[in-house]
């Protein structure tokens, strides 16, 4: 019962959050719903006993991936007027894959395949069981090789990126500090003979 | 979830991974390094390189045992198949770094592209010794992150760039395909490992036929983007012209050769009760691949584009290596691999040698009258294409004589009939290039930079090409044995 009540919670939520993402005027008020929509999310996946996914989602994607997306947004400088404008030639193409969307859960909840019955139910397992330490013991034992190569994938990342940005452009003015503290009076004036 | 016990026990069989951290350690040590390395003496860190991967191929040889190692817990797997294909990528990227010295010295940051170099080869070598999906996955990836940002390198060039951009967002959309494939086999039989998907598939039966089937077609799909397969080759082109030369060179033999090798893996180890549903559809596949290849080659005036459809042609006739499905079908495709990377390459370096002060010498028309200024370019690249179009008593023709037989004894005619049509129209448009090479009046002045490597890199192909196709057996022999690990 209570169970029920908070999936109700967490999925109302994270719908109505959702719908925010798209509707809010202001992209950094969209930004902020969609923490609140990942806060929810991972709230649902605490109550399915993936607590360590949940952490994850909140670490990871809240902590890491948003604050990125909010620096993007801070420098992007969108103008919302401008990005509304054309907004409703759009409406018959995505209204229509709107309502085939609908069609589809209609038909979808009516087939039968969603009864009480053969639901999925998430089945708790015992407080023994701590599915973080149990990942972590598998992933530095068993699994490490491929843990290792994903260290080196994200090595690999790392460089590339610095390699691919990093670079001297020529159409940009530079600041050479040598040669401004190396400069002599010669250098800048010329005495000329009136 | 496992039960693990503490304390776990240490990784057994270490010693197998020796090449692979050969390479791991000494390219990171080598990132380091380059830093000390001034500007004018860039060309030790690709000394360096060439150096790492000659050891790593020395420690391949020297880790090699007859029977077949496991280690990592069964996550790493050393037979003889693994250990062949090792080397053809040690010796490809080898050749890679040693095409890359003159052409790239003009780059900004030119250490951390040899760097990259390294690690992409790390993940192939990898990739080939996978016995299960994870580190199959996670070989691929390091291998194309590193080829992703190698093709884009030249930053100041538009269609490197391009090139780079498309090459990896197709590149992640065939990953995506690959993994969603995979969960439809860990769902199945609930394991990663190749083996235990082909029991579970066999156990599951026909009750699972849809899921199964849904899987091998992603997988399939997966796999044929990064081999340049049709339908799945749109990114070739693009990639192969816009790409720095030597990576092209590269990236048109070693990641093949690990693409096939992985291919041969999985399609032997975990599918073997699929083989009638996966050849029909290589059976498409090689049909189109074919004929794209071939047949697009023709219309292209830029020789790197030529080269790439003609990588998809070839593509196509090692395919049959993988519908005969035999036992000379796959080690076909180990002699084909061979033989492809010594033709490769030395057409490459010499496309490579053709530049000179602002002319790429990519283009057909660069070609003509180079039998006059320089007859030993023109005789080396003229053997190569000989070679390419699979004309008798040179390399390229046992390379194909090899597969096409194997797919005659599995019974499919008709496909080998339509092969030697291809094969037919892709010495058309080689020999075009020949012709240019000694019959077209020089339209443009030669005036080539010295470059004694690269010309070694020439003759040790021209050699190994005339050498392969006087006298195969010893090649083809060792390809057989190579397959002990597969079969």
């Amino acid at each position: 019962m209570l169970e029920t009540a908070f999936f109700n919670l967490f999925a109302g939520l994270s719908i109505l959050s959702g719908m925010g993402v798209v509707l809010a005027r202001n992209t950094m008020h969209s930004v902020m719903f969609l923490i609140f929509c990942f806060f929810n999310a991972a709230g649902l996946f605490f109550m399915l006993d993936a607590e360590f996914i949940g952490i994850i989602m909140i670490l990871i994607y809240v902590g890491a991936v948003m604050v990125l997306f909010m620096f993007v947004v801070m420098m992007l400088e969108v103008n919302q007027a401008k990005l509304r404008e054309g907004f409703l030639q759009y409406l018959p193409l995505g209204g229509l894959i709107a309502v085939i969307l609908i069609i589809e859960f209609i038909a979808a909840a009516q087939s039968g395949v969603f009864t009480e019955g053969v639901k999925a139910t998430a089945v708790h397992i015992s407080q023994q069981v701590n599915n973080t330490a149990e990942i972590g013991q598998v992933l530095y034992t068993r699994y490490l090789l491929g843990f290792e190569i994903a260290a080196i994938i994200l090595l690999v990342a790392l460089v590339g990126a610095v390699v691919l940005t990093l670079r001297t452009r020529k159409d940009a003015k530079y600041q050479n500090i040598a040669a401004q503290v190396h400069v002599r009076k010669e250098d800048r004036m010329r005495k000329v003979r009136m | 979830m496992a039960n693990v016990t503490f304390p776990f026990p240490f990784p057994e069989h270490l010693l197998a991974l020796l090449p692979e951290m050969i390479v791991a350690v000494l390219a990171m040590a080598l990132l380091l390094l380059d830093l000390f390395v001034p500007k004018e003496k860039k060309r030790m860190t690709a000394y360096m390189a060439a150096l790492t991967m000659m050891a790593a191929g020395a420690a391949t040889l020297f880790v090699m045992t007859p029977e077949t190692q496991v280690a990592f817990y069964g996550f790493f797997v050393l037979d003889h198949f693994a250990v062949f294909a090792k080397l053809l990528i040690c010796i490809a990227t080898l050749l890679g770094i040693v095409l890359s010295i003159d052409y790239m010295k003009d780059e900004e940051n030119i250490g951390e592209y040899y760097v990259l170099m390294l690690f992409s080869a790390l993940g192939m070598m990898l990739m080939v010794s996978a016995n299960n999906f994870i580190i199959m996955y996670l070989g691929l990836e390091l291998m194309a992150l590193s080829t992703y940002v190698l093709v884009g390198y030249q930053r100041d060039v538009l269609r490197s760039s391009e090139a780079a951009l498309k090459y990896f967002i197709l590149g992640a959309l065939s990953s995506g395909m690959l993994l969603y494939g995979v969960t439809f086999f860990y769902g199945v039989s609930g394991s990663f490992h190749f083996v235990a998907i082909a029991q579970g598939i066999a156990e599951a039966g026909s009750s699972a036929g849809t899921a199964v089937l849904l899987g091998l077609v992603f997988v399939l799909a997966g796999l044929a983007f990064k081999v340049s397969m049709a339908p799945f080759h749109m990114w070739t082109p693009d990639t192969y012209e816009g790409a720095p030369t030597p990576i092209t060179a590269f990236m048109s033999v070693a990641p093949k050769v690990a693409g096939f090798v992985i291919f041969m893996r999985i399609l032997v180890d975990a599918l073997p009760g699929l083989q009638h549903e996966y050849t029909t559809i290589l059976i498409v596949m090689a049909v189109i691949t074919m004929a794209v290849g071939n047949l697009a080659a023709i219309a292209q005036r830029n020789i790197k584009r030529m080269l790439a459809y003609s990588t998809i042609g070839h593509v196509g006739f090692v395919m049959l290596g993988l519908i005969a499905a035999n036992a000379d079908g796959y080690a076909g495709i180990l002699v084909y691999l061979s033989v492809y990377l010594f033709m490769n390459m030395g057409v490459f370096a010499i496309i490579i040698l053709m530049r000179r002060e602002g002319i790429q010498g990519e283009l057909l028309d660069d070609f003509a009258g180079l039998s006059r200024v320089r007859p030993g370019y023109a005789l080396a690249m003229g053997l190569f294409l000989f070679s390419l179009g699979g004309i008798p008593f040179l390399a390229g023709f046992w390379a194909k004589y090899v597969v096409f037989i194997a797919a005659i004894e599995a019974g499919h005619l008709y496909l080998v009939l339509y092969a030697l049509l291809f094969s037919a129209v892709g010495a058309f448009y080689y020999i075009r290039v020949v012709k240019y090479i000694y019959f077209d009046e020089e339209r443009v002045a030669f005036n080539f930079v010295e470059n004694r490597m690269m010309q070694a890199t020439v003759v040790v192909s021209a050699i190994a090409v005339v050498a392969l196709g006087i006298y195969p057996d010893p090649l083809i022999d060792l390809c057989q044995k190579a397959l002990g690990g597969l079969i």
